[in-house]
């Protein structure tokens, strides 16, 4: 059914293109855009009053709780060492070797527990500031940037390319993206509709057919891989929100914050 | 001698015309019928009695069991920890005022603090939606048809997995401990 779609639209589009021309007072190229972000790996940290209400649940959760078997074959160990200390009954040699208290248990546990190294929440990549890297600022959201020349200079902008005639945007999307980024790039785009948009006019020298470009951003999301394209290398920056709006001219960056979470 | 005399008109035949005529059948291999046994009426009716039996047994015993349901263990509570539910009360020193008074107090900043999460949840959710209308009118005005063709169903899209954000980053090759099997499914009949 796709299949049969995107042949309609195709054939529509072609004779949308023809009309267009023909009626058109200004000419606008479409481009399309894609966001790809890299979702947060590991949670946020906690700030202080997360911090304080989470040690507040754990009380309350400590303090309606019922002991565990655990806890009273602890307390059952500290009557008998109490006992023995007291002369009162008579120490079994070879029962006392055997034995386990429940402290050794949970000494022996936590010493299992220390050999077990969990992976830290901040990576070789980020104290080397490797921008191009994903493996890094695991706790927000990254989003690609490249350089690409538009006009005469070059500006860091997202991956972003023309519409060719008989592509519906979607699909213009993926193929710039593929073009820009290199096969290597897997993401998941989300939806057949554009989620932002912005549009500029063309230095007036450049006005030849069109008067400048309008962009439809899609979004998608980083499965696997990175920007890798053969031959040519270009610089790409993976940045979280905060550093983005910096990177970026002022227009752009203000129709970029519109669609980012 | 017969046969004989078969096969060499047959060959005969053959040289001829008739040679698409020749088809062996399955019937040539197959071996005559076996003769009927004929049952004693008597018999064949104590059979069907049993059968009827069986299946009128299986049926009683099918609604007797009807009324009782299967238990759900992990619902049920351990009659020993009912037993001993004294031993196990923590003796808690209650709390003072000025604590319930401060607990109070962080319950009511928690709250307030949520509050303003969801209202910018909500403002977030608000710009995304007003910045792809605003798309799809920008671009509808560019071509109809691009426009309908961005407002399809993207049906490649679901079922869609998603994974984390989790406390720790996943330990590349991390190879997971086996622990013990143990199967312990109860069968009720």
């Amino acid at each position: 059914m796709l299949r049969r779609l995107t042949q309609i639209s195709s054939k529509q589009l072609t004779r949308a293109q023809s009309t267009s021309t023909h009626a058109a007072k200004d000419k606008w190229d479409l481009y399309a855009g894609i966001l790809v972000e890299r979702l947060p790996v590991i949670s946020k940290t906690l700030n202080p009053l997360e911090r304080q209400f989470q040690d507040l649940l754990s009380q309350v959760e400590y303090e309606n709780s019922l002991k565990s078997d655990f806890e009273l074959k602890h307390e059952r160990d500290l009557v008998q060492k109490e006992l023995i200390k007291q002369g009162k009954v008579q120490v079994d040699l070879d029962d006392s070797v055997t034995k386990q208290t429940a402290q050794d248990l949970k000494d022996a546990y936590k010493e299992e527990l220390k050999k077990f190294q969990v992976a830290s929440r901040t990576t070789p990549d980020d104290d080397a500031k490797k921008l191009t890297s994903t493996n890094r600022c695991l706790e927000d959201t990254l989003y690609l940037v490249i350089k690409q020349k538009l006009g005469e200079r070059e500006h860091f902008v997202l991956p972003q390319g023309l519409r060719k005639d008989g592509e519906s945007m979607r699909q213009t999307a993926e193929r710039v993206l593929s073009e820009r980024c290199g096969k290597d790039l897997q993401v998941l785009f989300y939806g057949n509709a554009p989620v932002g948009f912005h549009k500029y006019k063309y230095p007036s020298k450049q006005r030849l057919e069109s008067v400048g470009a309008k962009i439809f951003f899609y979004r998608a999301s980083l499965r696997a891989g990175n920007v890798n394209v053969e031959q040519q290398t270009i610089p790409y920056e993976w940045l979280p929100k905060e550093t983005l709006n910096k990177k970026l001219n002022n227009a752009y960056a203000e129709s970029i914050k519109k669609f980012l979470i | 001698m017969s046969l004989v005399s078969v096969l060499s008109r047959l060959t005969l035949q053959s040289s001829g015309v008739a040679s698409r005529f020749l088809h062996t059948t399955p019937v040539l291999c197959a071996e005559p019928l076996k003769k009927k046994k004929k049952l004693d009426p008597q018999i064949i009716k104590q059979r069907e009695d049993r059968k009827k039996k069986k299946i009128e047994k299986q049926i009683r015993r099918l609604e007797k069991n009807a009324r009782q349901l299967k238990p759900v263990e992990e619902l049920e509570v351990p009659l020993e920890l009912i037993d001993n539910k004294a031993q196990r009360e923590r003796k808690l020193t209650p709390l003072g005022a000025a604590q319930l008074e401060q607990r109070a107090l962080l319950k009511k900043q928690w709250a307030h603090y949520k509050h303003e999460e969801k209202v910018a949840d909500f403002q977030i959710i608000d710009r995304l939606v007003q910045s792809q209308n605003k798309a799809l009118e920008e671009l509808r005005l560019e071509s109809e048809e691009l426009y309908q063709a961005a407002i399809q169903v993207d049906l490649k899209l679901l079922p869609v997995y998603v994974k984390g954000p989790v406390a720790t980053p996943p330990i590349k090759d991390y190879v997971s401990p086996d622990g013990d099997y143990i199967h312990q499914a109860m069968k009720w009949e």
